[in-house]
């Protein structure tokens, strides 16, 4: 059997594929913002001295590690307005549920780097007279970060994949368009191949780039 | 206004079978999917580590492709498109393990190849220099101590391919989340239904995070 391809249908619906990629663009940014600042609260949280701020911290980082993503994304958009009376649009939702997750896996990034950092520059610091602010600010920090990013950006690039599953609540991102597309023209090959190529092109040179930084940003102890 | 008859789990504790009949399925095809990522993981990882330039090149195209792209994508085009191409049918159980297959097992052949590579080259030089073959070199000096590197890391995979198997409810695989899901449109209960799902997923993976956390401390603590 010789399959006629009709790549034509992949042209004409290309617009709405490519309205798709706004909103996957959008749900990315605004739910890396989300996962940024959040991470942070949540590493230091769980690096208090007090049981009172990590224990929290533990219970939710654990949570969100322990659960699939897309269980997350269905329990925020039908549990939330449910038991708080809130109503979240699926977009809104969509972001809550992808934020946490990131903030979650942020946390663990945010904490190994500042741990990694040997106690010893620490002490060290404060053996020379600074204060623990100072520390933190002009030798932890400084290091710390260099070994932040790169692990940074690339939850950045598996949460450019993961905004697909916003799908499942109706967000009309590309993977949700690509659906409706395939369901309405009935040619789900030629759909979803362009769905994947298009996902291939935006995600491989970030990659490339991820892994540039990695060697670039390398710590060598 | 909340619902004030929320939080009720009487209910849906009485429907718990149901939601382990999905739990049941989610393991099955995780556990599937594992053992296909680690093959195809291996398989992988030789021919991007081999002599001939064209299949170190298929290998790192294949590991690309898998990789830059979203799971979901991939899950779709195989369950619906790929049978168009080959004109075999998939049920959605095979179609899960391909995608799952493929795509983790893309990763875990950079795994292998990174645990490999950790190694100082000194190692294998010095073996083939003691007159092993190659092979012999592979598998008593280079293999006992890689795998030794890269277990936590292979472990914590298997906890991602168990969580990333609810995508498979969405090419009706009845798994636990497809369970969860229709029971909470059936009972009209999905606060509860839901949050029983997440601990059951939760119950499913813990168990394998103590145990990276376990050797991650043992593998460590001599190193």
């Amino acid at each position: 059997m010789t399959y006629q391809w009709h790549f034509q249908v992949v042209w004409q619906n290309l617009p709405f594929l490519l309205q798709g990629l706004g909103m996957t663009v959008a749900a990315t940014v605004l739910s890396m913002l989300v996962g940024l600042v959040g991470g942070l609260l949540i590493a230091l949280m769980r690096l208090s001295a007090w049981r009172g701020f990590r224990m929290p911290a533990i219970a939710f980082t654990e949570a969100f590690r322990t659960t699939p993503l897309l269980v997350q994304i269905v329990w925020v958009y039908t549990v939330l307005p449910l038991s708080t009376g809130i109503m979240l649009s699926p977009f809104t939702s969509g972001l809550v549920a992808l934020g946490l997750n990131v903030a979650a896996f942020m946390s663990e990034i945010y904490r190994a780097g500042i741990t990694s950092v040997s106690p010893f520059q620490t002490q060290a610091g404060l053996a020379l007279g600074m204060t623990r602010w100072q520390v933190l600010r002009r030798v932890v920090l400084p290091q710390a970060v260099r070994r932040v990013i790169p692990p940074t950006a690339s939850m950045w690039v598996g949460l450019f994949k993961d905004t697909s599953l916003l799908a499942a609540i109706g967000v009309a991102e590309v993977m949700y368009q690509a659906r409706v597309i395939a369901a309405e023209t009935f040619r789900p090959l030629e759909i979803f191949t362009a769905t994947a190529l298009i996902y291939f092109l935006l995600t491989y040179p970030q990659s490339l780039a991820v892994n540039r930084l990695f060697k670039r940003l390398r710590v060598q102890e | 206004m909340s619902d004030p008859h929320l939080w009720q789990f009487g209910l849906i504790l009485r429907h718990l079978p149901y939601l382990l009949a999905g739990a049941k399925m989610t393991l099955a095809v995780s556990a599937v999917s594992i053992l296909c990522a680690l093959a195809i993981g291996v398989g992988i990882a030789l021919a991007r580590m081999s002599r001939s330039r064209s299949a170190e090149f298929l290998a790192g195209l294949f590991i690309d492709v898998w990789r830059s792209t979203p799971t979901l994508a991939q899950l779709l085009w195989v369950f619906y498109a790929l049978p168009i191409l080959t004109g075999v049918a998939l049920d959605p159980f095979t179609a899960g393990v391909i995608t799952l297959g493929c795509h983790y097992g893309a990763s875990l052949a950079e795994t292998f190849r990174a645990g490999i590579l950790s190694l100082p080259a000194g190692q294998r030089q010095a073996a083939l220099a003691l007159g092993m073959t190659r092979a012999q070199a592979l598998r008593r000096i280079i293999l006992p101590q890689a795998v030794v590197r890269m277990l936590p890391a292979v472990v914590s995979m298997f906890i991602v391919i168990t969580k990333e198997s609810a995508l498979v409810s969405m090419i009706n695989l009845r798994d636990l989340m497809w369970h969860a899901q229709s029971l909470a449109g059936l009972t009209m209960r999905s606060t509860e239904v839901l949050t029983i799902a997440a601990g059951l997923y939760a119950v499913c993976t813990y168990p394998q995070a103590l145990l990276v956390n376990y050797l991650h401390r043992r593998l460590t603590a001599h190193a």
